[in-house]
């Protein structure tokens, strides 16, 4: 070696600030994420804990002789027409709106991420292929999809899991495919390809980790839309079916008794707003934050 | 001795989509003519022109990153034109790249250490840990302290970027480096330590470089030979020295007319001709006083010892 | 353009024709008939006679094959939940409720959503920007039968203003309309917001500036202009979500439109019915998509020559 020792300057200095930091400050800044960020994990806890701060199971008739009671101390969301705890079948319908969300959620990420690398990295015909099932699944509306599907299979909380997943890929795909497409014209990518690394590993260790911020967008924003197909199939009557404490399903019930007795329209009413409203806002302030550049799409 | 690099009538055209028609129409567009350029062993070559004649693609196509329309590759003797990927990738680790934006040719999620290594990984060579080992090594050979292994890209200046750009190219030992504008996004005293080190590390390894560049000064300072391209096409081959001192294709001698020189009376006799003026004004030699058999299209002509233009022998 | 308007059309009608296939098989395999209900079991001799007479003894295909024909002379069948009727005189009636108050909730929700969003642009950072983000948070995210119920619920039960449902005196209609218009209203306030922030932030805008152009002048003639590509692209999700939309608040205000047949039609697997529900809803979707893919190429020639940009 010649001259070339180590350059002035060349000394590390241990400040590393990683683009993560940097998603995070913008994460922080905004106020509607974060608020939106915490009722999400208080509504988890409360999803998980259910059975700590209920005290019946939300199945349970124990109350019969006080249907359609008011809410009062001891009933904080009152008695529903089947004398069950009103508050518990609220705290119980938490549970399947997030764990459906949730998994349906990870259902779309995994049939999402592999299409959309694939036609993102390949383009030619195999994106042509995945483009055109897009467009199916772009020009039937999943709800009404999802309503013939549901009455075909009896919904039941593993449809619609299914179902939310089979339309809640596309955005994923779509993301994904959009990032890969975009990553994959740059020179490191080309500089894998001159090693003579297969795309299986090109794919593998340089686009996806480099889609992580569609990725997770994605996956968060999946959630919400989720549980309001599940919500909206219930309130249908054909999602989950009862006695399982859906809140789509509690609205449709509470729709019959409104002008009498309002506690069984409003409870259901609001906790799917407030769940379905902090997911997204939660979502939509990751997706500024990790990627400032996907704001508004 | 057989030459590092050979390029044989390479040629790249693209289909080009007619919008207006109703059935899908297409024309060629021709981006890469008829090329053959020979980049010998421990030796280094330019390939200057204007942009968008056709260097870059040039160079994918010796890479085997974009697929020539026709034409021959031979590494080291060896055509690699129609290797499948399996029997290529032992050329691929005689011949690598470096390319202009630093920026994108890291990968942001991967550490220098990982970039370093991910050749000797995706090769094989030796354990994990060797292979981080070496990757260290490298990066102190170039110029940046071992520690530096830890950290991201973007954590990097342009000039550290493109070192650490230029270690990955070179930890597997090739024998070929191409070197796409590696210097074009530097300010000057940055591209000046990048051309040394270049410089040491092909005097060290004895290795081979075609240099991609739009900048003239640096291609003489540092190549052997240079090539001219203009449309897709090499109009002018010869020894550095001699294309300086007499360049013969009128494109050539409008390109170092455009280096800026610092005394105004160097400035006397400078014309700036347009690309049609240029593309008309193909020198034409006569068949009898050259000795040459006539043709209807230019073709490159002989100038002296490795010295070739192209002209038109009527 | 023609070339392009032309393929489209035949990639869209490709996909129709694909789309109804699926729908025809998907429903067809739903277990269970029409006739095989299961409180009044009918006799099998007479369930098979009714199977026969609606052709449902045929093969999927050959089915699919005669239901294709029809549909192009418009012979949908006859709906067997009132089989007094064809199932095109039964949508001719069902449309009106629908077109009337979802034209009316477009059509109002539309405008002032486009307007919320150029306001909010202007005023950044000021409570109208806040009134419209929320209002565009809202009626994104929550589902319009939650929004219907909280009107209901604010509106009709608790200070009693207008009736909850039905459909016949026009006082009715307040709240219905009003939940369709939450549906465009939101998409569009939050579109518009962007896009024009969007184009206020590009170089040319601060050209204009510099120019000496008035502000109002730089907004009318140029800012809204170029905010209009971006726009014509939402056409098609506030088209989807509204007509969506109608199924839910069709059944909260007990309208008899189209919506409220679909989910009737889907619960008593009323096939005639369902299958004309999906094409029509399909071939309109198809035709949203055409023509918001034309608007856009119309708008914007860059993408005009080489197709739909991925
Ligand atoms: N994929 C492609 N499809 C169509 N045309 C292409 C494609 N890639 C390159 N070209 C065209 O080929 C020509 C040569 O491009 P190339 O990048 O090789 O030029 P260059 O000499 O490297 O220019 P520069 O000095 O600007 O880097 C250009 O006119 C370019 O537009
Ligand atoms: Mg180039």
């Amino acid at each position: 070696m010649t001259d070339l020792t180590t350059l002035p300057g060349a000394v590390p200095d241990h400040r590393q600030r990683s683009p993560l930091h940097f998603a995070w400050r913008r994460f922080v800044a905004n106020k509607a994420a974060v608020v939106g960020g915490a009722v999400l994990i208080l509504l988890i806890l409360m999803a998980v804990f259910a059975p700590l701060i209920t005290k019946s199971p939300p199945t349970a008739q124990d109350f019969l002789g006080e249907a359609l009671a008011f809410p009062s101390a001891g009933h904080w969301f009152g008695v529903d027409d089947l004398g069950r705890d009103f508050f518990s079948r609220i705290v119980y319908g938490a549970r399947v709106s997030l764990s459906i969300g949730f998994s349906a959620a990870v259902f779309s990420v995994l049939i999402g991420i592999p299409l959309g690398a694939l036609a993102g990295y390949y383009e030619g015909r195999i994106d042509w292929i995945v483009m055109r099932i897009i467009e199916i699944f772009s020009v039937v509306p999943p709800l009404l999809a999802a309503m013939l599907l549901g009455a075909l299979v009896g919904g039941g909380y593993w449809m619609i899991i299914f179902i939310a997943g089979l339309f809640g890929w596309v955005q994923v795909c779509l993301l994904v495919r959009a990032q890969i497409k975009a990553f994959k014209e740059k020179e490191f990518v080309r500089a894998a390809q001159a090693l003579g690394a297969s795309p299986g590993y090109i794919i593998r260790r340089h686009l996806i980790p480099n889609s992580v911020s569609p990725i997770i967008v994605g996956f968060v924003l999946a959630i919400p839309l989720a549980m309001m197909l599940e919500a909206s199939l219930s309130f249908l009557g054909v999602g989950v079916p009862p006695p399982t404490p859906s809140w789509g399903q509690m609205i449709n019930t509470g729709m019959s008794f409104m002008y009498f007795y309002w506690h069984l329209a409003v409870f259901p009413t609001l906790a799917l707003a407030v769940t379905v409203m902090a997911t997204t806002l939660f979502g939509d302030g990751l997706r500024d934050a990790l990627d400032p550049t996907l704001k508004g799409k | 001795m057989t030459a590092a690099l050979e390029l044989r009538g390479l040629c790249k055209s693209y289909p080009l989509r007619d919008p207006n028609g109703w059935l899908p129409r297409y024309r060629e567009l021709r981006v890469v003519r008829d090329v053959d350029l020979t980049v010998e062993s421990n030796s280094i070559v330019g390939l200057v022109g204007e942009s968008g004649s056709g260097k870059t693609t040039t160079g994918m196509m010796a890479l085997r990153l974009t697929e020539p329309t026709a034409g021959r590759i031979l590494v080291g003797g060896q055509d690699i034109t129609r290797m499948e990927a399996a029997a290529l990738k032992p050329f691929r680790a005689k011949m690598q790249v470096v390319f202009q934006d630093s920026y994108s040719a890291l990968d942001p999620m991967f550490t220098l250490a990982q970039i370093v290594a991910e050749p000797l990984h995706v090769h094989g060579r030796g354990s994990a840990r060797e292979q981080t080992e070496t990757a260290l090594d490298w990066l102190e050979r170039v110029g940046l302290h071992r520690s530096y292994g830890s950290r991201y890209p973007h954590e990097l200046s342009g000039g550290q970027r493109q070192r650490v750009a230029i270690a990955r190219a070179l930890v597997l030992r090739p024998d070929v480096l191409i070197a796409d504008e590696p210097t074009s996004a530097l300010d000057v005293s940055v591209k000046a330590q990048i051309i040394n080190l270049l410089q040491d590390l092909q005097a060290e390894m004895g290795l081979s470089i075609l240099f991609i560049s739009h900048d003239l000064s640096v291609v003489r300072s540092l190549t052997d030979k240079v090539a001219v391209m203009f449309n897709g096409r090499i109009v002018e081959e010869a020894a550095t020295e001699d294309i300086f001192i007499r360049p013969q294709h009128p494109y050539t001698r409008s390109l170092l007319d455009a280096i800026p020189v610092l005394n105004p009376r160097d400035r006397r006799d400078r014309v700036f001709r347009s690309r049609e003026d240029l593309e008309a004004d193909i020198p034409r030699l006569s068949a009898v006083a050259t000795g040459l058999p006539p043709a209807p299209t230019p073709r490159l002509i002989p100038h002296g010892p490795g010295h070739r233009y192209e002209a038109l022998v009527q | 353009m023609i070339p392009f308007i032309l393929r489209r059309l035949f990639s869209v009608s490709v996909t129709f024709v694909i789309v109804s296939i699926l729908i025809f098989t998907m429903m067809h395999s739903i277990p269970g008939g029409p006739f095989d209900a299961g409180d009044m079991p009918l006799p099998p001799e007479v369930r098979a006679r009714l199977n026969e007479r609606y052709g449902l003894d045929q093969s999927l295909v050959t089915q699919y094959i005669n239901y294709m024909g029809g549909v192009l002379r418009f012979d949908f069948g006859i709906p067997f939940q009132s089989p007094g009727e064809t199932v095109l005189e039964l949508l001719g009636r069902a449309w009106v409720p629908s077109l009337v108050l979802g034209g009316l909730g477009v059509l109002i929700g539309t405008p002032l959503g486009i307007l919320l969003g150029i306001a909010a642009a202007l005023r950044r950072n000021t409570w109208i920007d806040y009134l419209a983000s929320a209002v565009a948070t809202l009626g994104l995210t929550i589902p319009v039968f939650v929004t219907s119920m909280i009107m209901i619920l604010v509106f009709a039960v608790w200070l009693n203003w207008v009736p909850a449902s039905g459909w016949g005196a026009p006082d009715k209609w307040i709240l219905p309309i009003a939940a369709y218009a939450t549906i465009p209203m939101a998409t569009y306030a939050r579109y518009t917001r962007s896009a024009m922030l969007d184009t206020l932030n590009k170089p040319f805008v601060t050209v204009l500036r510099a120019k000496g152009l008035s502000e109002t002048r730089i907004i009318y003639q140029h800012v809204l202009r170029n905010s209009a590509i971006p726009m014509v692209t939402v056409f098609l999700p506030m088209f989807i979500g509204t007509a969506t939309g109608s199924i839910f608040v069709e059944a909260i205000f007990r309208v008899p439109g189209l919506g409220a047949y679909f989910v009737s039609s889907i619960r008593t697997r009323d096939y005639p019915l369902e299958m004309a529900l999906m094409l029509m809803l399909t071939v309109m979707f198809c035709l949203a998509y055409l023509i918001s893919d034309i608007l856009y190429a119309w708008l914007n020639p860059r993408i005009r020559a080489g197709g739909r940009k991925g």
